[in-house]
């Protein structure tokens, strides 16, 4: 009895759900276990149930061995592809791994190839894939990590301070040191005036853009009557990316919510990137007792160990017309890749990118998640719309941000050196004239509801935006005539700016107060009046403008009830200027380290997603 | 035929050309009054304050950055290069030519027919208030065009339910305050047309507000969205005002040691004396009837703008917008009451001129009738041109009946000889002769002098010493008279120190040596 008649006798699959899997293994050339699997038709408990009741045995195959002469005859697609392995000769007879002993291509494949008979060993298809890419996947992952750096070295991170910025960051502190030595008030007082400026020139500038993006609140990008007309048929394979590391907990979650995708499930194309030593989540993808809707994709150890660097890798394996990635924690609108889909249609062709936006499930959790509401709030909806409106170029946000595949492979995939590879991405996107546009769906993520979780976080934003600034800014004149000089101040403002302001933050901040607290008489020898004046102005209406973006974004969200917590945000802005320390520190020490968020930390139950 | 098919021109370039032909009528208009002799106290203050800056000596930092209102005294800076006693009319006649083409452009883009454009225009041209807007030099203007945005983006929100008009207006009612505080009280009657509003946003079946209101508080999670939503919009619109005046405020402290400076020092508005001295010089009369009664406030504004029934009506089934043409008439009954001692300003009176007119544009679709409506509309503006006329010639306010008069009479004003006369004979004394002057009440004088580095005045940090022994730093000294009505407004009158010795003891150290009605100018030695 083949092993489809098995499932059908035991009543895991019916005869149409057979017929299902046949007929989409003929259109898409996938293989019959790689469906049955990967695309919700049969846990795999259930799968290794059935079998071991028919007198199967699946082995633990991981400490196996291996004859690398053998492994090098077959291809890491073709075996991922068919879930088989072949590792070595022995009796004469290939010692296969195979997760379908039925597969009668792969087995011919060995026969034809090998001219030997295959020994087959049946295994779990995740110990199968783990083996495969660990054994063949490392040109894969050389080119993950390389390819960028090899295509268009300017771009990549590798790199962190190149000499010329090294001379002119050290060239301006010590024009600092020596203004301060020939005349210490003089220089106080224009490092006073130009950093406040800029504070104050920045906000009003995030307030244009705020404005601007509220104007557009109303402007469905894509409507829903839109969405209902989309054609199931007509839709192209779209590949999701989700790069996990040791999310063991979220693992069912995460299969919920892609559940609830409005997208035909024959055409997603979904990756879980696992890092090869994150036995932890495997085990949990192993542990499912319901169909799973995704194809797990091992990512072999190589350094730096990076979330962009495991996206470049399943880029290999991808098999979509577009792209997106989510984390494991992500509830997107349901709707969102139609949508997305539909809007690439509308726009012209350099639209490579589409950014939803992003917001929180659990933004009344406590004191954090809802400043970090406010925050995405304001980001999404108003700044990126705003950005988006002047042709400016979009710092894209960690997850849905939804790609055309073959641009993303033209651009060369993310930095994988690079820790927010994203808005680097954006950038070097804009700078060969692509554009990223914006749509109206959000995907609803954990907010980070823990402190110490949320500065590590933090400080890799911060880090990367850093890195990004410095990458891009290694030839200022060329990146002004690619990019023209609204989109190089945007970034200067945007990327450049960001960490800027929060170095600085604290600082000015601590002026002020020992100045209002102690009335300090030394601050006024250093600062004449007019320069405390301007400062005071500069730091209040900052401030006050600052809160009342965010007052707006909660406002449009209708989130009423966080409204009065945007006031606390000269608070939030200090945990900022911790965590901007902390990036600077590492950018410094070890600029490539991925400082782990940890998910999962959530009480709220994800699925009471807001309005 | 039409003008502007012949000439080829754009709709929104035939408006800017208009709005330039009535910018120059103003223009024209501004400086023909001012060579007739026409100035006011707020002009003067502006003028006398833009030149501390500009050629004064000392610290001048609280004059720029405490000088009330901010945004009118900001606005004269740009034109001072060109005339320094004309600075504030070249404000003023743009500022009201803006103002045209914010509301012509707003009115274009709603309708297509032209007889409404002809009805703004005339208004402009013709209206009195409005000509005294942009042809005083003072800082109606800005405060018109501040509040006109501010209802406008207002009345679109009811429309949007954008955050965007929302935020605009509350923007705009940020820079109104910078341009009159008083405006601040607005926010007060705010509070039930929010509430309305936020009670009307709830997903009801029921349509009756009272019925709604009811739903709502009975229950909890509904009148808990209804608080919510309803601070929500008061915050979003109104914070930005209240902690923006916080602000000013607490630079006011920090700098003058006065959170209230900007309000009450003389030396940082016009309004603390001009207006008082105005009441007074008036109500102390005993045959004085003020017609400015509350309640009776609401009907004078209706005489003045009768438009503004015209705009209620066209409003009647919108609640929103009703309860919104009712507020500033709790607000200018407000004012009557917390600021008893001033009478009314024109200002007060032509916001309902600017609201009437704004809900002509919002409305001014075709209707029923059009023929009808358009001859009762063209009826009522003209009756408007007379009321504005009447209103303003039978203000109380000194500066504005002076005005009137000198538009329709054409003659040379005399108001402002004394201290021209002063300010020449100041000019008139030998090169770096130190005047010591007190600008809070003299600063007419002080805007018609030719040199302000020579004199001593207030914002300087040697005039206090200067005050206590005038003869080390001054060889003058400006005295207000006992005939001067302001003269207890200033430490110079005939009490201070040094005159009272000269009085007394017949011991010379002071010489008269310039003297008109309200004025001695005294040599010391």
């Amino acid at each position: 009895m083949s092993i489809p008649e098995l499932l059908i006798q035991d009543g895991f699959i019916t005869q149409a759900d057979q017929e299902k899997i046949d007929d989409f293994s003929r259109r898409s050339g996938l293989s019959y276990i790689k469906i049955l699997l990967n695309f919700g038709y049969l846990s795999r408990k259930n799968y290794e149930r059935s079998l071991n009741n028919a007198g199967y045995v699946f082995k633990q195959i991981r400490e196996e061995d291996y004859d690398l002469d053998v492994l090098a005859k077959t291809e890491l697609k073709f075996a991922d592809a068919h879930l088989a392995l072949p590792l070595r000769v022995e009796n004469n007879k290939i010692v296969t791994l195979m997760a379908n002993p039925d597969d009668e291509l792969f087995i011919d494949y060995i026969k034809f190839t090998y001219d030997m008979e295959p020994e087959i060993i049946l295994a779990s298809d995740l110990d199968i894939t783990w083996l495969s890419h660990v054994l063949l996947g490392q040109k894969y992952v050389k080119s993950a990590v390389f390819e960028l750096l090899n295509r268009d070295p300017d771009s990549s991170a590798l790199t962190t301070f190149t000499t010329p910025q090294l001379i002119f960051t050290f060239g301006l502190f010590a024009a600092v040191v020596i203004g301060m030595m020939l005349s210490f008030v003089n220089t106080s007082i224009i490092i006073n005036v130009v950093l406040s400026s800029f504070f104050l020139v920045s906000i009003i500038f995030k307030l244009f853009l705020a404005l601007v993006g509220s104007r557009f609140e109303l402007h469905q990008a894509v409507t829903r009557e839109e969405v209902r007309q989309v054609d199931d048929d007509e839709l192209p394979i779209y590949t999701i990316h989700l790069p996990v590391y040791k999310e063991d907990k979220l693992i069912k979650k995460l299969i919920w919510n892609l559940q609830s995708l409005d997208y035909p499930r024959e055409k997603l194309d979904i990756k879980l990137l696992i890092e090869e030593d994150d036995d932890k989540t495997l085990n949990a993808v192993r542990n499912l007792d319901f169909p799973a809707v995704f194809e797990v994709i091992v990512v072999p150890f190589h350094m730096p160990k990076t979330k962009p660097k495991a996206c470049n890798y399943g880029l290999h394996f991808s098999r979509g017309t577009f792209l997106t990635i989510y984390d494991a924690e992500d509830v997107p609108d349901t709707d969102q890749l139609k949508k997305v889909v539909t809007l690439f249609n509308k726009l012209p062709v350099n639209y490579v990118c589409i950014q939803c936006a992003l917001n929180y499930f659990n933004r009344g959790e406590n004191f954090l998640t809802r400043m970090f509401t406010l925050e995405y709030s304001y980001w999404f909806d108003y700044m990126l719309p705003g950005l988006d409106t002047f042709d400016i170029p979009i710092p894209l946000g960690g997850t849905s941000n939804h790609f055309k595949f073959e641009f993303l492979i033209e651009l060369g995939g993310w930095d994988p050196f690079n820790v927010t590879e994203d808005a680097d991405l954006g950038v070097r996107a804009y700078a060969k004239g692509y554009k990223v546009a914006i749509i109206n769906s959000t995907t609803y993520e954990e907010a980070n509801n823990e402190m110490f979780n949320w500065v590590r976080q933090r400080s890799r934003w911060i880090k990367g935006y850093m890195q990004t600034h410095l990458v891009h800014m290694r030839n200022p004149v060329k990146l002004w005539k690619k990019v023209g000089w609204k989109g190089f101040l945007g970034f200067n403002f945007f990327i450049g700016a960001t960490p800027v302001t929060f170095l600085v933050y604290p600082l000015l901040l601590a002026i002020f107060i020992c100045y209002l607290m102690f009335d300090l008489t030394s601050i006024r020898s250093f600062f004449p009046d007019w320069v405390l004046f301007m400062s005071i102005i500069n730091l209040m209406v900052g401030n006050i403008l600052m809160i009342y973006i965010n007052m707006m974004a909660v406002f449009k969200r209708r989130y009423y009830e966080l409204i009065l917590f945007a006031i606390a945000n000269p608070v939030y802005w200090l945990l900022h200027s911790w965590a901007a320390y902390k990036g600077l520190y590492q950018l410094i020490v070890k600029p490539f380290y991925w400082e782990k968020t940890t998910h999962g930390l959530s009480k709220v139950n994800n699925q009471a997603v807001p309005e | 035929m039409n003008l502007k098919f012949k000439i080829k021109l754009s709709r929104s370039q035939t408006l800017l050309i208009i709005t330039l032909v009535i910018a120059m009528y103003y223009l024209v208009c501004g400086i023909y009054l001012n060579s007739l002799g026409y100035f006011n106290q707020e002009t003067l203050f502006y003028i006398e304050k833009v030149r501390i800056i500009f050629e004064g000596l000392g610290y001048k930092l609280k004059v720029i950055g405490l000088t009330a209102p901010a945004l009118p005294f900001f606005a004269t800076f740009a034109f001072t290069t060109i005339n320094s006693l004309l600075a504030p009319v070249i404000a003023s006649a743009l500022g009201t030519a803006a103002l045209f083409y914010l509301m012509a452009s707003t009115l274009v883009k709603k309708t297509d027919d032209d007889f409404y454009l002809l009805l703004l225009i005339i208004l402009f041209l013709f209206h009195p208030g409005i000509l005294y807007t942009a042809c005083s030099g003072k800082s109606m203007y800005m405060a018109l065009i501040f509040f006109y945005l501010f209802f406008l983006n207002i009345f679109k929100f009811y429309t949007s339910n954008t955050t965007f008009h929302i935020s605009i207006a509350s923007i705009c009612l940020v820079l109104l305050l910078f341009c009159d505080y008083k405006f601040i009280w607005l926010t007060l009657f705010f509070i039930p047309l929010i509430f309305s509003i936020a009670l009307q946003s709830l997903n009801l079946a029921e349509k009756e507000s009272i019925f709604r209101m009811t739903l709502s508080f009975n229950s909890p999670s509904l009148r808990r969205k209804l608080i919510n939503k309803t601070f929500a919009l008061y915050v979003i619109l109104f914070i930005l005002p209240i902690t923006s005046i916080m602000l000013y405020k607490m630079l006011n402290l920090t700098n003058a040691n006065d959170a209230d400076y900007f309000l009450n020092s003389p030396y940082a508005t016009w309004t603390v004396l001009a207006e008082r001295f105005s009441y007074e010089r008036v109500a102390l009369n005993p045959d004085f009837k003020n017609p400015e009664i509350s309640l009776l406030i609401s009907a004078r504004m209706i005489m003045f703008c009768p438009l503004i029934l015209f705009a209620i009506a066209l409003f009647r089934r919108n609640p929103y917008q009703i309860l919104t043409l009712l507020t500033p008439f709790a607000f200018v009954e407000f004012l009557h009451i917390k600021y008893d001692q001033v009478f009314l300003l024109h200002q007060y009176y032509l916001i309902f001129l600017i609201l009437a007119i704004l809900c002509l544009i919002i409305k001014a679709q075709p209707v029923k009738r059009v023929i009808l409506f358009k001859s009762v509309l063209g009826v009522i503006i003209l009756v408007q041109l007379y009321t504005g006329y009447y209103f303003l010639s039978n203000s109380l306010i000194d500066d504005e009946k002076n005005f009137i008069t000198i538009l329709k009479n054409r003659e040379v004003d005399e108001q402002q000889d004394e201290n021209r006369d002063m300010a020449n004979y100041i000019n008139g004394l030998p090169n770096g002769s130190k005047i010591l002057i007190d600008d809070a009440v003299a600063y007419p004088i002080v805007a018609f002098t030719n040199n302000i580095a020579d004199l001593t005045l207030p914002y300087q940090e040697n005039f206090l010493s200067a005050i206590e022994s005038p003869r080390q730093y001054d060889g003058y000294i400006l005295i207000a008279n006992t005939k001067n009505l302001l003269a207890g407004y200033t430490i110079l009158n005939s009490r201070y120190g040094p005159v009272m010795y000269q009085t007394g003891n017949n011991y010379s150290t002071l010489q008269k040596i310039y003297e008109t009605d309200h004025w001695v100018l005294y040599k010391l030695f």
